[in-house]
C-alpha cells in the first residue's frame, strides 16, 4: 500500500480503486498531507523574528548564475542566528512549446519538444518518441531500444562533469574558498586527501585550485570530457543538443561498425577519467564534513525522492501502458518512489496515478478538469493530473503570498519528492531489480560497480546511499552515476555488437510511408517516461483524430524548483535552503554572499529552460490569453 | 483590434525595440552596491576581475578586451551548449585571450560567471551608463517575446536580474528583450546566435502564446551598431559551436589588423559559412545523383524521400561536423529538417515526409542513375585488379574465391576503355628515356608504355 495521502487503495490483484464514501477525494482541503509547519505559521514567524531583532535580511538573488536557464532565489536570512528563515525558488522563463505542440501532427513532437532544453538535449526527443510510440502502438526493434540507451548514456558522458566542473565545482574552489571561507583555507593547505593517488592532488588547497573557473586543470578538463562524450553522442544522432535521428519506433541512425568502433574508443578513454571523477568528488565531503559538521546540514532534505526509470532492456520493453510494469522494472535504472529513506513502489502505473501538478503559486490560471477518471487500466487518476491539465499561462506581478514563478508544483501523493540524476542510484539500489550486469550490482543499500581497467587497473567501487542527503551527497551522487551511465554505456555497446554478429541490424519499426499510415485517428493516451541528466522526465499526451490534443511535459526541475503547494510545503530547493544553515563568517553582515544557498541550490543542477513552459492551454484558450494580455492593444 | 503578432512593419510606426522602451520609460536609477555588500559574489570578485591577470597587450591591433554580454531571451540553453562545444577557437581561449591576435573576452555569461544576482549585472548597468571600460558586443540567444504584452498584464515572460527601476526606486524584474532594448545603440556589435534568435525558431512557431519573434524584427531594417553593423546571424538549432566561434574571431582579426573582412550575406549571415547547401557538400550526395534512395530510417542511402530538405537548406554540417568534425545529420542518419532557415520549423512540418518539391528532381537522377550505375560498377571492378592481375589472368585474393575472372566481353570493354583514357597521355610521346637501363631488371614489370 503505497498511498497515504490519496484516498487509493489496491485490491489483491494490484489495482487501484478509490476508497468509497469519500466526497470530492481529490479536492485540496480533503487529502492533506501531514505539514510540519503551515506557510501561515512561517509568516508569522518570520515576522516575530523580525520584529525582535535587526539581522534579519530579505534579498533576492535574480539571477543565479552557473545553472542553465533563468532562476531567482529570494531569501529571508537571519545573520544573527545563522539561518536561512524563508525561501522562494522563481523560475523566470517561459516560452509555451506545449501550446505551439498542440493541434500538430503527432509526427512533430520529437523535433518540437526536443527544443524544451538544449541541456540535455536529447531527452526530451526521446520522451516524445516513447509517448507517441505508446499512443501508436509501435515498438522499436531491439536495436533501435540499444542505439537509444548508447546515446542516452553518452549524453550523461557530457552532462555529468559539464554540471560537476562547470556549474558547482567553482563553489568548492581555491577563489571562492579563499574568499568565502577564510577560515577554512589554513585547514585546506594542510588537509592530505585521502584519495590523493588516485586523482593526484596532495591536499585540498590543490584540488580547490584545481577547480578554479576557467583556469583550473579540472574545470578544463572536465570541459574536455563534455566534448568527448558529445562525440559519442553525435556518431548517432548527428547532431547536439537536439538529435536528428530520434523516429516514432526507433532511430534513423545509419549503423556500420565504424559507428560501433569509433563509440567504443571514446568510451575507453573514460574509465580512468571516472576514476578521477569518483577520488574527487569522495574527498570534497570528506574534507567539508571534518572541517565542520555543520556542512552534513547544507542543502539538506529528508530522503523523498522519485524517478520513473531509465534506458530500457531491447527485449523487454514492448510501447505499452499495460505491460509498463513489467518492462519499466527491467530498466537499468528502476523505477520507484522513496519516501521518508522507504521504497514504496517501482510500479510505473503507481507512480503515474499518484501524479498531480498544482498551480497556486504559479503564472497560470487554474482549470483542472475531470475528462478522464482513470488511467487506460482503470486506476484511479486526479484532476491535477497532467492528462487532465488545461493550465493557462498569465503574467503577473509577483506575491510570495500568492504567485512567483513561472514552474509550477508536481506532488506525488501530494508529498514533496525530489528528482535527481542520484535518486536513479537510490532507487536502484533500494529496489535490487536491476538486470545481470558484469560491471554492476545493486544491494539493497548501495551500488556496487567495477570500473573495467583502461589505463589504470580494473578497480571496484561502492556507492553507499547516504544517511542525510545534502549539497555535498548530491554532487557525490552525480559523479557515481557518471560512473553508472557510462557502464549502462558500455553494456549497450556490448549489445549492439552483440545484435550485429546475429545481424538484427535494424533501427526503426515503420518506414515513413508506413509510418503515416499508422497515425490513429481514434482517441489516445499515453505518457513517455524517461530521465534527464537531472532525473525524472515525462511527456503525457493525448491525440485524438491524428493530431495532438494535449501535450504535457513534467521536467526534473520542475519538480525542485517548485513553489509552496495548496498546503504550503515548500518545494525542495526551498526547503533544502531553510534547512541549510548560514556557515560562512556573517559577523559583518555586508560581508555575507549566500555561499551556503548556492551550494544548495547548484547541488540540484537547476535546469530552468524546460522547467518553465511546460505547462499549457489548450489552442482555444491560447487565444483567450493572447487576447487577455494583449487587450490594450 | 489589430493581432500584434501579424502587424507588419509598414503598419508599425516604430520598431518594436523603441515601442517597449517607450512603455517602459527612461530609467536613472541603479543598484547601490554598498548597501548590497557581497550578497551573491562568493569569490568577492567579479569573473572579469579574477581573469584580469590575463589581459595582456599583444603583437596585433588595438584590441586587449572586449565586453560580451549574453543574454538569453526565449531559448533552451542549447547555443551555450553548442559554443562550449566548439574549438577553432575553443570557447576557453576565446575567453582566456590565449592565441596571438585575439583580445581577451570578458563574458558576461549566466551560465559562467562566479557571482550571481545584482553584482552579475553590474556590468550590463554600466554598459547601459556608457562606464564600461571597453566596447561591448551583444550576443542574443533564444527569441525576443512580446513584452510588451506581458508588461500590460503587469508580469514577464523572460526575466534576467532586477533593477530599481520601478516607481519609487522599487526593485522589478527585467526581461531579457528590455536589456536588449537598452543595450542595442551603444553595442560595437548585435550577435543572434541561433535560429530562435536569428529568425524566431521553435518559439514563434504557429500557435504560439508568447509574441516570438527574431532579433532583427526586434530592432528593425534600420539598426547599426556604433561600428554601422547590422544584425549579425548564426543560426542553427542548435547552431555548430565552431560556426559561432569562428565568426566572432573573424570579425576579431578583422579588427586586429590580420584578417579580412568576414562576409555577410543579405540576411546578415557568414558567407563563407552559409553560402552552399548542405547538400552539395552531404557525404550522401552521390546517391542522389544516382538516383538510390534509402526506404527504411537507418538505410545508408540519401535521405531525401524520408524526409531530407538538404537541397534547399543553406547550412555547413555535412562538411564541418557539429563538434571536432564528428557527426553531422546525414553524417549520421537524420535527415536535414531545416533547422538554420528563417522557414523552421513551419515550413518543414510534418517531419519524417518526403519534401514534395523532391519529385521532379528525384525522378531525373533515378533515370540518370539507372544509366550510370552500371558503368561505374564497370570500371569500378577493373579498377579493383591490380595491373599484375591483369597479365596473369587470376587474382590471388583468398577472400574472392567466388569472384570470376571478367568476361571476354569485359575484358575487350575495359581495353577499349584503357585506349581511350590514354589516348593523350604523353608517356606515349617519342622522347627516348635515358635514366635507366633500356632493359627490364630481373623480375621487374615490362615497359607498360611500350
Ligand atoms: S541526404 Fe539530404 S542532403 Fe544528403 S544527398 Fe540526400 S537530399 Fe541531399
Ligand atoms: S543539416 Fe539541416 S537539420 Fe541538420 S543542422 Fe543543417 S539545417 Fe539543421
Amino acid at each position: 500500500m503505497c498511498f497515504k495521502t490519496l484516498p487509493v487503495e489496491f485490491d489483491e490483484r494490484g489495482n487501484a480503486t478509490l476508497r468509497g464514501g469519500i466526497p470530492n477525494p481529490y479536492d485540496v482541503t480533503v487529502a492533506k498531507p501531514d505539514v510540519a509547519l503551515t506557510e501561515d505559521q512561517r509568516r508569522e514567524r518570520i515576522e516575530r523574528l523580525v520584529a525582535a531583532n535587526g539581522h534579519i535580511k530579505d534579498l533576492n538573488m535574480d539571477p543565479v548564475t552557473r545553472i542553465a536557464g533563468a532562476l531567482a532565489v529570494h531569501v529571508t536570512a537571519d545573520t544573527d542566528k545563522q539561518a536561512y528563515l524563508d525561501a522562494h525558488a522563481q523560475a523566470t522563463l517561459f516560452r509555451g512549446y506545449e501550446v505551439i505542440l498542440m493541434g500538430r501532427d503527432p509526427r512533430d513532437a520529437i523535433f518540437v519538444s526536443s527544443r524544451a532544453c538544449g541541456v540535455c538535449g536529447g531527452v526530451h526527443a526521446h520522451a516524445a518518441a516513447y509517448a507517441i510510440e505508446s499512443a501508436m502502438g509501435i515498438c522499436p526493434p531491439p536495436m533501435g531500444t540499444v542505439v537509444r540507451n548508447m546515446t542516452e548514456a553518452a549524453e550523461m558522458g557530457y552532462d555529468n562533469p559539464l554540471h560537476l566542473y562547470l556549474l558547482a565545482g567553482p563553489d568548492y574552489s581555491e577563489v571562492i574558498l579563499k574568499a568565502s571561507n577564510p577560515e577554512l583555507w589554513p585547514k585546506a593547505e594542510s588537509w592530505r586527501c585521502p584519495n590523493a593517488d588516485v586523482h593526484g592532488y596532495t591536499t585540498m588547497a590543490d584540488l580547490a585550485a584545481a577547480l578554479n573557473p576557467l583556469t583550473g586543470q579540472l574545470y578544463r578538463e572536465g570541459l574536455e570530457f563534455t566534448r568527448l562524450s558529445r562525440e559519442m553522442v553525435v556518431l548517432l544522432t548527428g547532431k547536439y543538443p537536439h538529435p536528428e535521428n530520434v523516429v516514432p519506433g526507433g532511430v534513423s541512425t545509419t549503423l556500420t561498425l565504424q559507428t560501433l568502433n569509433e563509440f567504443h574508443s571514446r568510451l575507453g578513454k573514460i574509465f580512468d577519467y571516472a576514476q578521477r571523477m569518483l577520488a574527487v568528488w569522495d574527498d570534497i565531503p570528506a574534507f567539508f564534513y571534518e572541517a565542520d559538521e555543520r556542512y552534513q546540514f547544507v542543502g539538506y532534505r529528508p530522503t523523498n525522492h522519485i524517478d520513473p526509470g531509465y534506458w530500457d532492456d531491447p527485449y523487454a520493453y514492448d510501447a505499452t501502458y499495460e505491460n509498463c510494469n513489467a518492462w519499466g522494472e527491467k530498466r537499468w535504472s528502476t523505477p520507484g518512489v522513496v519516501i521518508g529513506g522507504e521504497l514504496l513502489t517501482t510500479r510505473l502505473t503507481d507512480i503515474n496515478i499518484g501524479w498531480e501538478e498544482f498551480v497556486e503559486h504559479s503564472y497560470y490560471e487554474e482549470s483542472a478538469t475531470t475528462r478522464y477518471e482513470t488511467d487506460m487500466l482503470g486506476n484511479p487518476i486526479s484532476p491535477y493530473h497532467p492528462w487532465n491539465k488545461r493550465t493557462l499561462p498569465k503574467p503577473g506581478a509577483r506575491d510570495w503570498k500568492d504567485k512567483y514563478t513561472w514552474a509550477c508544483t508536481p506532488r506525488w501523493d501530494r508529498q514533496v519528492v525530489e528528482a535527481g540524476c542520484y535518486s536513479r542510484l537510490l532507487v536502484t539500489a533500494m529496489a535490487q531489480k536491476m538486470p545481470e550486469s558484469q560491471f554492476m550490482s545493486a544491494t539493497g543499500s548501495s551500488m556496487r560497480f567495477v570500473i573495467p581497467k583502461g589505463e589504470s587497473g580494473e578497480r571496484e567501487v561502492e556507492w553507499h546511499a547516504p544517511v542525510r542527503w545534502n549539497a555535498f551527497e548530491r554532487n557525490r551522487g552525480r559523479a557515481y552515476h557518471y560512473l553508472f551511465s557510462q557502464l549502462v554505456a558500455l553494456e549497450s555497446l556490448l549489445e549492439a555488437y552483440k545484435l550485429m554478429k546475429q545481424g538484427e541490424t535494424r533501427v526503426a519499426a515503420l518506414n515513413p510511408k508506413e509510418l503515416e499510415r499508422a497515425i490513429p485517428m481514434d482517441e489516445r493516451r499515453s505518457v513517455g517516461w524517461w530521465g534527464a541528466g537531472r532525473g525524472w522526465l515525462t511527456h503525457h499526451l493525448v491525440m485524438d483524430k491524428g493530431k495532438i490534443t494535449n501535450y504535457q511535459i513534467c521536467t526534473p526541475s520542475t519538480i525542485n524548483a517548485s513553489p509552496r503547494d495548496p498546503w504550503g510545503q515548500p518545494g525542495p530547493y526551498e526547503e533544502a535552503v531553510m534547512n541549510t544553515p548560514i556557515i560562512e563568517d556573517v559577523s559583518d553582515p555586508a560581508r555575507f554572499t549566500s555561499i551556503d544557498m548556492l551550494r544548495t541550490i547548484r547541488s540540484f543542477d537547476p535546469c530552468m529552460p524546460c522547467t518553465t513552459h511546460a505547462y499549457t492551454g489548450d489552442g482555444e484558450v491560447v487565444r483567450d490569453v493572447n487576447t487577455c494580455s494583449c487587450g490594450a492593444d | 483590434m489589430a493581432d500584434r503578432q501579424t502587424r507588419t512593419p509598414r503598419q508599425q510606426d516604430r520598431t518594436p525595440a523603441e515601442e517597449l522602451l517607450e512603455e517602459l520609460g527612461p530609467v536613472d536609477r541603479y543598484h547601490d552596491y554598498e548597501s548590497l555588500g557581497d550578497f551573491g559574489m562568493p569569490a568577492r570578485a567579479m569573473t572579469d576581475d579574477l581573469l584580469s591577470g590575463m589581459t595582456r597587450p599583444g603583437r596585433f591591433g588595438p584590441l586587449e578586451k572586449v565586453h560580451a554580454f549574453w543574454f538569453a531571451g526565449a531559448s533552451c540553453d542549447g547555443c551555450s551548449v553548442a559554443v562550449t562545444g566548439g574549438t577553432t577557437p575553443s570557447l576557453e581561449s576565446m575567453l582566456l585571450g590565449a592565441h596571438p591576435g585575439i583580445p581577451r573576452i570578458a563574458l558576461h555569461h549566466p551560465v559562467l560567471n562566479v557571482e550571481s544576482g545584482a553584482h552579475y549585472l553590474r556590468a550590463a548597468e554600466q554598459a547601459v551608463l556608457g562606464e564600461l571600460d571597453a566596447p561591448y558586443v551583444v550576443i542574443l540567444e533564444g527569441s525576443i517575446m512580446d513584452e510588451v504584452a506581458a508588461w500590460r498584464a503587469g508580469g514577464y515572460w523572460s526575466a534576467q536580474g532586477e533593477e530599481p527601476w520601478g516607481p519609487d526606486g522599487e526593485l522589478r524584474p527585467v526581461s531579457a528583450t528590455e536589456w536588449i532594448a537598452r543595450l542595442a545603440p551603444k553595442a560595437a556589435a548585435m550577435i543572434a546566435i541561433g535560429t530562435c534568435a536569428t529568425w524566431g525558431g521553435v518559439p514563434a512557431a504557429e500557435g504560439n502564446p508568447t509574441g516570438a519573434m527574431s532579433l532583427m524584427d526586434f530592432l528593425g531594417k534600420d539598426y547599426r551598431s556604433v561600428l554601422g553593423v547590422p544584425v549579425v546571424n548564426v543560426p542553427g538549432c542548435p547552431p555548430i559551436g565552431d560556426n559561432f566561434n569562428e565568426t566572432v574571431a573573424a570579425v576579431l582579426y578583422f579588427l586586429q589588423g590580420f584578417g579580412p573582412l568576414p562576409e555577410f550575406d543579405e540576411l546578415g549571415r557568414p558567407a563563407w559559412l552559409f553560402g552552399e547547401t548542405v547538400h552539395r557538400r552531404c557525404v550522401r550526395g552521390a546517391y542522389y545523383e544516382e538516383g538510390v534512395f534509402a526506404e527504411e530510417f537507418g538505410d545508408p542511402e540519401c535521405l531525401v524521400e524520408i524526409g531530407c530538405w538538404g537541397p534547399v537548406v543553406n547550412c555547413n554540417i555535412t562538411s564541418r561536423g557539429m563538434i571536432n568534425h564528428v557527426g553531422g545529420c546525414m553524417n549520421a542518419g537524420g535527415a536535414c529538417i531545416g533547422c538554420t532557415m528563417p522557414g523552421f520549423p513551419d515550413k518543414f512540418t510534418p517531419f519524417y515526409k518526403r519534401p514534395p518539391g523532391s519529385l521532379a528532381s528525384t525522378t531525373a537522377s533515378r533515370m540518370v542513375g539507372s544509366l550510370i550505375r552500371p558503368l561505374r560498377k564497370f570500371s569500378n571492378n577493373n579498377l579493383n585488379r591490380e595491373v599484375r592481375w591483369d597479365r596473369q589472368g587470376a587474382s590471388p585474393s583468398a577472400f574472392s574465391r567466388e569472384k570470376s575472372e571478367p568476361s571476354a566481353l569485359a575484358d575487350v570493354g575495359h581495353r577499349f576503355y584503357d585506349k581511350v583514357r590514354r589516348a593523350n597521355d604523353t608517356g606515349r610521346n617519342d622522347a627516348d628515356v635515358w635514366g635507366k637501363r633500356d632493359e627490364a631488371p630481373a623480375g621487374g614489370s615490362p615497359n607498360p608504355r611500350v
